[in-house]
């Protein structure tokens, strides 16, 4: 049975060998532990011997020439015959080479892939000997000659002085015959890399870890990171509360599961892009035909000294929500808040930076008619001039009161709007 | 066992398990070197009238404990190539199912406890398993085959005690190759390696390890009185390893000459010298052992062949194993 | 029901087994006449001869080894290693060969033995015989390793342990030995992996090993007294771990506290607060924090060794730092 040579494993961390020399030719006959041939790696060079009797055929790697381990370079076959003409494809020569052995740029280091042309020792087309030093290498570490590690001719130069060539390129060709018209190019493009060792078959490996699925989007945070515990968070994104508001409102962080009532408390707002369900709207519309306030705060400034007419207003739609309470008084962009303390005492209604409870949107001096702006992290108030009168739309949620609640506050506030005068009896 | 068979038959079946082991490495050093082999392997290649010798003397029931070159012990105790190749290139059909490898192979259904990867790991192991023989009244004996090397650990000096205060049926065999990995033995072991063994009050023999019937007749002699419990025993074989420490070991001049080791092959060869023998008693022919030769190289080619085919375990063997039911 | 000694509660359970299975030895330093230096196993070798109570050298990786090989090959040891801190000397033959065995035969050798010793400071032993070492253990797969609490998690646990067909490693405190607890007069096991809740509660999970077990009832009933309802679970074998139980306790009461007397660092307490972050993380309203043995060799000095072990008075004020929301790290 033939037998083939391989390029063996010599050292623990070594992938390929070079051949130094065959000590046995095509067609000798050798015994089961005779020398065969010499291989270099980066520790030493030692002699391999022949695993099989039989005869030498095949010879596919010459002295040389650098083989990953494992590949095949001879075969001990059962009689000198069988040494058919090297099957090996030929590489396609670029532009009609001449016919020789490929001389290619050899692995000098452990962790080197290509080596500079320094120069060639040898003149075009004159002869050489395989140990004769054939060009110059320069790597990362040294400068080293490298032998012609064939018999013939030098018939084609493939890179020139100062080319860089990929470890296992073609540099050069050593023809048998005395080359009519030897070549000399440059380097030509990386056509005949050695192919990459094939990696070892792995294992499959399952992975047994599930991936982990992707993490929910909390919602941004108002100004930096918010520390709270991951429980509050997932509560919170359940049940679409924002923690941000724990922290306009002050509340000393971090945040556990005790603040989640405060939250509540400081009214729900749907989180966007949280796939939580939004929170349904709930709208009530109210007219009055005509509105005396502006006239009560005329009095107002010029008898009481009270001077703020959005204090007016916020008292008003205070004591309408339920003081005590915070009311913020947005004529968009300008927004102030006021703290109504219980009581009808309209002085005592100050400005304060308290998150409000309820927003009132003044949009009197707009043309806007009607709106419909769904819940926003409190009731929303809009106040609209309608004729001589004002139309005037309350927005929220249920859970940031009940309806009746919500109809109580329109209809205080829109009695308030049309004779405020009402407000101090 | 023994006794049923004659001569010819048990001196054929001591040749042919020599020779087997021999082919066993030399496949297995054969798929290393192609790198078709993960990992790296220790090569018993010399010492196989060591492993063959004493196994011959033992019985399926009879334990042994092996180590990192422990080929020779798992062929000589009875296993079989394909799984043992299978095992070695990391199969599902090896004896464990890939997962212990060359220096991990146990093959419990003929009472081999496991080669063991950590020199002189498989002494209390041996000694254990000659306690329980004890215990139990039953007339079983271990073997613990371990290299030179493996004297400079502490562990055997415990065991020995142990063994000799409890008279247990256990037979330390130091298969003496002369390297204690890439060291001479002489430079790691002071004095008398069988003085340590007497020093214990255990009866202790130097033997060649390179002649077979020298030592399986000394084997038999020890067994034998083993399980009378006149044990334990320790022997010291002389022997030689062909390969370096492991099969990547190839350049090792710096420890050993090529002199030494071209006198050990030529002159000392354990198949050689019974071959030699088995033709001068006329036991067989040249043509005879020739024969008997091939059909064992027939055998590895083919296991080896099975084995590079054979399947890898399926990924869901990975956490199997770790917990006994 | 009668109450004995976690000592008495051991030799029980080694007697009963021994006289179930004749497999069953023992073996080990001064545990035949002298019945170890605790007296935990005195009485056996009367009953059971020097055959199967086997007074060993001063050799621990032989008879640990031995140990081994015996056990592959038909027998069910149980080692007994005088401190817990010779493991040191072992780990070649426990987690080399015993642990490995069985995977590295792909299933076809078993290690049956029990490998029994003990752990815990405050003894005045200093540094190389008070460790509590069973983190080393535990990492290595292929062993398991049980920690009991009481005499009961004793007894019931070392009869598991010998009928397990794997190594299994026992770590007793040492200063329990004399503890006593109703131990039932019939025969019964533990299962291995199955966490004892010892205490229901509702604020905070604290989780014990061993002795710190009972710390952890301390400290409950200290927070009890303030109003804090804490939770106290025993998870009785280290590995196997009964990772449901705690992590379900944690989805309750939002918070915990693991607490092992094996050095913090790298250690038993990270382990299960780990597992907790991986698998409760959005049920936990605080930190989990670990409370181990400081990161020092255990001194010698009362003074300084008193210093090292997590008391109930610590572990409480831990809790009640949790259940304020005090904010643990440093933000």
């Amino acid at each position: 049975m033939p037998h083939d040579v391989t390029m063996p494993q010599l050292g623990m961390a070594q992938d390929a060998g070079k051949i130094v020399s065959w000590l046995k030719a095509p067609g000798d006959k050798v015994a089961k532990g005779d020398a065969l041939f010499e291989v270099e790696t980066d520790k030493a060079t030692m002699e391999v011997e022949a695993q099989a009797s039989g005869f030498l055929t095949h010879v596919t790697a010459q002295a040389g020439e650098d083989v990953p381990v494992g590949q095949a370079i001879a075969r001990i076959s059962e009689s000198a015959e069988e040494d058919a003409p090297a099957a090996a494809p030929a590489p396609q020569a670029a532009d009609a080479l001449p016919e020789g052995r490929e001389i290619t740029m050899p692995q000098l280091g452990m962790a080197q892939d290509s080596g500079v042309l320094v120069g060639w020792l040898v003149e075009l087309g004159a002869q050489v000997g395989p140990d004769d030093p054939l060009f110059e290498v320069e790597t990362d570490k040294a400068t080293m000659e490298v032998p012609a590690g064939a018999r013939g001719w030098l018939a084609a130069t493939l890179a020139r002085k100062g080319d860089e060539v990929p470890v296992g390129q073609a540099v050069a060709v050593i023809s048998a015959e005395k080359p009519e018209s030897p070549v000399a190019q440059g380097m030509r493009a990386q056509a005949s890399a050695p192919a990459p060792k094939p990696a070892p078959e792995p294992v499959a490996r399952t992975d047994k870890a599930a991936q982990p699925a992707p993490a929910p989007k909390a919602a941004a945070p108002v100004g930096g990171r918010i520390l709270a515990s991951p429980k509050l968070r997932r509560v919170a994104l359940e049940q679409g509360l924002d923690l941000g508001q724990l922290v306009a409102a002050g509340h000393p962080q971090p945040y556990h599961m005790r603040d989640l009532e405060t939250l509540k408390a400081l009214g729900a707002r749907p989180v966007a892009s949280t796939g939580v369900a939004s929170v349904a709207s709930l709208r009530l519309e109210a007219g009055i035909a005509t509105s005396d306030f502006a006239a009560f705060a005329d009095w107002a400034a010029k008898t009481a000294g009270l001077a703020d007419a959005d204090a007016l207003l916020a008292g008003l739609a205070g004591a309408s929500f339920g003081a005590p309470c915070c009311i913020a008084v947005e004529r968009i962009p300008a927004r102030r808040v006021f703290s109504v303390p219980a009581g009808r005492r309209l002085s005592d209604v100050t400005e304060t930076e308290s998150a409000p409870d309820l927003v009132l949107r003044d949009l009197r001096t707009t043309r806007v008619q009607a709106v419909s702006m769904g819940v926003e992290q409190v009731p929303v108030l809009t106040v609209m001039q309608r004729g001589a009168g004002l139309s005037l739309v309350l927005e929220f949620s249920a859970g940031q009161m009940p309806p009746e609640r919500a109809i109580v506050l329109l209809s205080e506030f829109a009695g308030r709007m049309e004779d405020p005068l009402r407000h101090l009896l | 066992m023994a006794k049923a068979k004659s001569n010819t038959e048990d001196y054929l079946r001591m040749y042919t398990q020599m020779v087997r082991i021999r082919t066993f490495e030399d496949n297995a050093n054969q798929l290393y070197l192609s790198a078709k082999m993960p990992g790296l392997t220790h090569m018993y290649s010399g010492e196989e009238a060591v492993a063959v010798g004493i196994c011959e003397a033992l019985t399926d029931a009879d334990r042994i404990t092996s180590t990192h070159r422990g080929h020779g012990h798992c062929v000589a105790k009875g296993a079989e190539f394909k799984a043992m190749f299978c095992e070695l290139l990391g199969k599902a059909e090896g004896y464990c199912r890939g997962k212990g490898g060359s220096m991990h192979i146990a093959d419990q259904s003929h009472g081999n406890l496991g080669a063991n990867a950590i020199v002189g790991g498989s002494m209390g192991i041996a000694t254990g398993s000659a306690l329980r023989a004890k215990l139990q009244g039953s007339d079983d004996v271990t073997v613990c085959f371990f290299g030179d090397g493996a004297t400079a650990q502490g562990l055997l000096y415990e065991v020995m005690n142990m063994a000799a205060l409890w008279k247990l049926p256990v037979i330390y065999a130091c298969e003496n190759n002369g390297y204690s990995e890439y060291t001479k033995t002489e430079e790691i072991a002071a004095g008398s390696i069988t003085a340590r063994a007497e020093a214990f009050g255990i009866e202790a023999h130097q033997v060649d390890g390179q002649d077979v019937l020298e030592v399986n007749d000394l084997a038999r002699k020890l067994v034998a009185r083993a399980r009378k419990g006149e044990g334990p025993f320790f022997i010291e074989l002389m022997t030689y390893r062909y390969h370096g420490h492991h099969v990547g070991d190839i350049n090792r001049e710096y420890y050993r000459s090529k002199a030494e080791e071209k006198e050990w092959k030529d002159n000392r060869d354990p198949i050689i010298r019974f071959r030699a023998h088995l033709v001068r008693e006329g036991i067989a022919t040249e043509a005879d052992l020739d024969a008997l030769n091939a059909e064992i190289e027939k055998d590895a080619a083919e296991a080896v062949a099975y084995a590079l085919d054979a399947a890898y375990p399926d990924a869901a063997e990975v956490d199997m194993h770790v917990y006994a039911a | 029901m009668r109450e004995i000694t976690l000592s008495q509660a051991v030799n029980e359970a080694i007697a009963e087994e021994m006289r179930r299975d004749p497999s069953v030895f023992l073996m080990g330093e001064d545990v035949a006449e002298a019945g170890t230096p605790f007296k935990v196993l005195s009485g056996l070798v009367e009953e059971f001869g020097t055959e199967r109570v086997i007074d060993t050298p001063i050799s621990e990786p032989g008879f640990m080894g031995m140990a081994v090989g015996a056990a592959m090959t038909g027998a069910r040891p149980i080692v007994d290693l005088m401190f817990g801190d010779f493991i040191f000397l072992i780990m070649d033959q426990l987690c080399n060969q015993a642990a490995k065995t069985h995977y590295m035969s792909g299933g076809k050798l078993t290690v049956p033995l029990v490998l029994r010793t003990n752990m815990g400071a405050t003894r005045r032993s200093a540094a190389q015989h008070s460790q509590s070492l069973q983190a080393l253990v535990a990492h290595i797969p292929g062993l398991k390793v049980a920690m009991p609490s009481s005499s009961y998690e004793a007894k019931g646990l070392m009869k598991t342990a010998i009928r397990d067909n794997n190594p299994v490693v026992i770590f007793e405190d040492k200063l329990m030995y004399q503890d006593k607890a109703p131990v039932p007069e019939e025969e019964y096991l533990i299962p291995f992996g199955v966490a004892n809740v010892k205490r229901e509660g509702r604020d905070i999970t604290l989780i014990g090993t061993s002795s710190m077990v009972q710390v952890a009832e301390k400290a409950a009933e200290i927070l009890a007294a303030e109003g804090i309802s804490a939770e106290v679970i025993d998870p009785r074998t280290i590995v196997p771990l009964d990772e449901k139980t705690l992590i379900e306790s944690v989805k309750k009461t939002s918070r915990a506290i693991v607490i092992d007397e094996g050095h913090q660092s790298y250690g038993v307490t990270a382990e299960i607060a780990s597992r907790l972050n991986e698998k409760a993380f959005y049920h936990l309203d605080a930190p989990v924090l670990r409370m181990g043995a400081m990161d020092v060799p255990v001194p010698f000095s009362p003074a300084l060794e008193d210093l090292t072990v997590p008391t109930p008075e610590q572990v409480a004020a831990n809790a009640r730092r949790l259940c304020a929301g005090e904010l643990i790290h440093a933000a």
